[in-house]
């Protein structure tokens, strides 16, 4: 049980330590509005994912690589469009840079309100449209592999 | 919604303690506690390991934030944490070779099943599309899917159930924990093709999970002895 305790420990120690990255040639995002959001939701005529994002959100890190592995095994079908809310350029600019996740297109939300929009507060969300606008999911923190692959083929044939 | 992950990981843990202590109440060459503790370490270590490797076949340095390492929710390598607990409980039950192991086995499989079964908690247990009557679909949706989690939890459980009768009849050392790393790579095998991913599974390590499985069961009922009484006092102690 002693090495059990002290392997824990030290999992949190490493976990206490930090450091961060720059902003590589990513540019600053565009900001949107609410209405601005709601009209690329209902306008879409490809499923859509909308992930809300923060960089300052320690679990949208560990779902950032699940969302380009989506983007490169999905992106021709699904259109993903990142929402970085109440967050500053240059930190969400290093977090794309970090993750490479330049992918697909980020909106920057600071004051949060284009994510009131969308009915759910709170970080990380994704949520998930079939064409034409019509929500199939909304799914509250950090998502997994399954859930998305899941929720990727349910937007993708309820499109079809 | 965020401890869904955590009721799945005590569904596993619950079942494996379970186990663990019905076959200790079968056969008292069994020591729980000693068990517990190797099932434990080695989970822990190969979540560890699972995590950091996912981290790292991602892009993304794990040494830059090293905090990411607790958060498992979004990607742990299943090769590599696998491998990470084999050889930890290996290490840690090196003075009795395979006699702790194949005891642990069954009860391992349990364990593992019962982390299967806790997609209900998470609210992940469908795969594929599928017609057949036990088939059900997500909340609104009129697509449904295989319970492809529950699938692989019957096949794991089956399988534990069978080895730890196996375990009773005293076979060759080495035999119960082959056959065991043999099923959980063939319940794998099995369900994969029904279980959406974006990622391309580790297919080959499950093949090769259940030939090394089959190739060491196969030698144990060549070159290995018995368990007979487990030899020496426990490592732990």
């Amino acid at each position: 049980m002693r090495r059990l305790l002290l392997f824990v420990a030290g999992m949190v120690i490493v976990g206490a330590c930090a450091s961060g990255g720059g902003v590589g040639d990513v540019p600053p995002l565009p900001e949107t509005s609410a209405d601005e959001l709601q009209d690329l939701i209902a306008g879409t005529d490809h499923p859509l994912i909308i992930n809300v994002w923060a960089s300052w959100c320690i679990p949208c890190r560990s779902e950032a690589p699940l969302l380009r592995a989506a983007h490169d095994a999905f992106g021709t079908e699904v259109r993903f469009v990142g929402l970085n809310v109440r967050d500053g350029q240059d930190s969400a600019r290093a977090f794309l840079n970090e993750f490479e996740l330049t992918v697909f297109t980020h909106y920057a939300d600071p004051s949060g309100a284009a994510q009131g929009s969308l009915g759910a507060g709170g970080v990380p969300l994704t949520l998930f449209y079939a064409a034409g606008g019509e929500l199939v999911e909304l799914h509250f923190g950090v998502i997994d592999e399954r859930t998305l692959a899941l929720n990727i083929d349910e937007i993708i044939r309820r499109s079809g | 919604m965020e401890f869904t992950l955590l009721w799945a990981a005590l569904s596993g843990a619950g079942a494996l303690y379970g186990a663990l202590w019905w076959m200790g109440r079968r056969d008292a060459r069994l020591c729980v506690r000693d068990l517990w503790e190797i099932a434990l370490t080695a989970a822990l270590v190969g979540l560890a390991v699972g995590r950091l490797v996912a981290i790292a076949r991602s892009g993304v340095n794990p040494f830059s934030h090293p905090g990411d390492l607790i958060l498992v929710r979004a990607g742990v390598d299943t090769v590599a944490a696998t491998a990470g607990s084999l050889a930890t409980a290996a290490w840690m039950a090196r003075r009795t070779r395979f006699e702790q192991l194949d005891g642990l086995a069954p009860a391992a499989l349990f364990g593992v099943a019962g982390w299967h079964a806790g997609c209900v908690f998470r609210g992940a247990c469908l795969g594929t599309p599928a017609s057949l009557p036990w088939a059900w679909g997500q909340p609104g949706s009129e697509i449904t899917r295989h319970p492809v989690e529950l699938y692989t939890a019957l096949l794991l459980a089956m399988a534990a159930w069978a080895l730890f009768r196996l375990w009773l009849r005293d076979p060759p050392a080495g035999m119960v924990t082959g056959l065991a790393l043999a099923a959980a790579g063939l319940s794998r095998l099995a369900t994969e093709p029904i279980r959406p991913a974006l990622l391309a599974g580790p297919v080959w390590w499950y093949a090769a999970a259940a030939v090394i499985g089959g190739g060491l069961a196969g030698w144990s009922l060549r070159f290995g002895r018995s368990a007979g009484t487990l030899p020496g006092p426990s490592p732990l102690q």
